[in-house]
């Protein structure tokens, strides 16, 4: 995804928190996101991904029931040591170095278990769309495969006031972008850990 | 964003990382029934062709050497016997070497809208700086010289081709050649013959 629109995305969200963060109802969320790959991506990396950033913003429409949406980047990385690929009558030896950007937009219904409770759990269902990006770099070249999949992402998460401003966040989400398109043609998924402060 | 940035994962680090060794063969030739292989003794880096006269460039003796006899040593130990191009040899063995300079340039330039005076102008010189990486590539090439005859252009098609490919340093480190040798042999063991 270009920078740009990663840019937009971010302004327009500290834009509606900046504009409306006095009123009640909202519940903007900034986390550090540490995600673990599961299946295909697992496959491709193993090591679990410590650069991640998500936004998350809600806003309540009953006592305990809020809508909002989401933005995450969540940046897997892995360096294989020396190995040989072969594909039919190719083989080919060398190191790879192995990337994938995960980008999720998602818009998200979230039910709040104890609203009125300092400690506040909750669940959260958000449905959307995934970017992924894999690159694959060997030798000079770079081997790109993108995709931009239809998404689920289940979240579980709990956040304890410490001030009627501000909370303290913390979540699991599960993100499954299902299969797309016949270029990265497998479902991307992951979980990942996301601690953070809520601003009201 | 600039924070994302400043994490963002490295990637290679030493010239090393990019060597990459690259084989395909011939998956109908019967390699075990083979037994005998010619190779020349010398390596050619360049062919210049003048006026329909070929010149052919060659690797200095100290380093071409080195890497034929990582080549015989290979071929000899997956059963081969190495004989002279006029002894009716099964297959013959033809290394080259070669290399070749990509050059790439950043610039910038500043422009302007004199409000005042009108127009657009351009603020020269631009400044501009230039790069370049040398990639160095070792190929070695089987062919069997009795398939000519089944070729309208009396020519044998490779059986087997390795590539070796990586980016040459100012400091000539014959090793990674012959490493790059040992793997192209190493991941090809259907060439063992009987």
């Amino acid at each position: 995804m270009p920078s740009a629109m990663k840019r937009i995305i971010i302004l327009a969200l500290l834009g509606i928190c900046a504009g409306t963060s006095l009123l009640a109802q909202n519940n903007f969320v900034v986390s550090y996101s540490i995600a673990m790959p599961t299946g295909d991506l697992n496959t491709f990396i193993g090591k679990t991904s410590f650069r991640g950033i998500a936004f998350d913003y809600r806003y309540t429409v009953r006592d305990n029931i809020a809508i909002g949406f989401s933005a995450a980047m969540n940046t897997f990385y892995e360096s294989k040591d020396r190995d040989t690929y072969t594909v039919d009558n190719i083989s080919l030896t060398g190191k790879q170095y192995r990337y994938s950007n995960n980008i999720p937009l998602l818009a998200t219904a979230t039910y709040f278990l104890s609203p009125e409770e300092p400690l506040k759990p909750f669940v959260s269902l958000g449905i959307g769309t995934l970017y992924s990006r894999r690159n694959t770099d060997m030798n000079l070249y770079t081997i790109q495969l993108e995709a931009w999949n239809f998404a689920l992402q289940p979240e579980i998460g709990v956040q304890y006031e410490l001030s009627d401003m501000t909370a303290i966040h913390l979540s699991l989400k599960y993100m499954h972008g299902f299969q797309a398109g016949n270029e990265l043609n497998s479902a991307q998924s992951y979980f990942s850990l996301n601690v953070g402060f809520a601003f009201f | 964003m600039v924070l994302l940035g400043a994490c963002y994962p490295n990637g290679p680090e030493y010239v090393e990382d990019a060597d990459v060794v690259a084989t395909s063969y011939d998956v109908k030739y019967d390699f075990k029934s083979q037994s005998t292989f010619a190779m020349p003794d010398q390596i050619v880096v360049d062919v210049e062709i003048e006026q329909g006269d070929t010149t052919y460039e060659y690797m200095a003796p100290k380093f071409a050497t080195v890497i034929l006899d990582a080549i015989q040593k290979d071929m000899e130990s997956l059963g081969w016997e190495r004989v002279d191009i006029d002894e009716d040899p099964d297959v013959l063995l033809t290394p080259a070497a070669m290399s070749s300079t990509t050059y790439f340039y950043t610039y910038w330039y500043d422009w302007w809208y004199g409000g005042w005076y009108g127009g657009w102008g351009w603020y020269y010189p631009p400044y501009y700086t230039v790069g370049s990486y040398t990639a160095g590539t070792m190929l070695l090439v089987l062919a069997d010289p009795s398939q000519a005859s089944e070729s309208p252009i009396n020519r044998s098609q490779a059986i087997w081709v390795a590539a070796a490919n990586g980016l040459l340093t100012g400091y000539y480190d014959i090793s990674r050649v012959t490493d790059a040798v040992h793997q192209a042999f190493k991941q090809s063991p259907y060439l063992k013959t009987n």
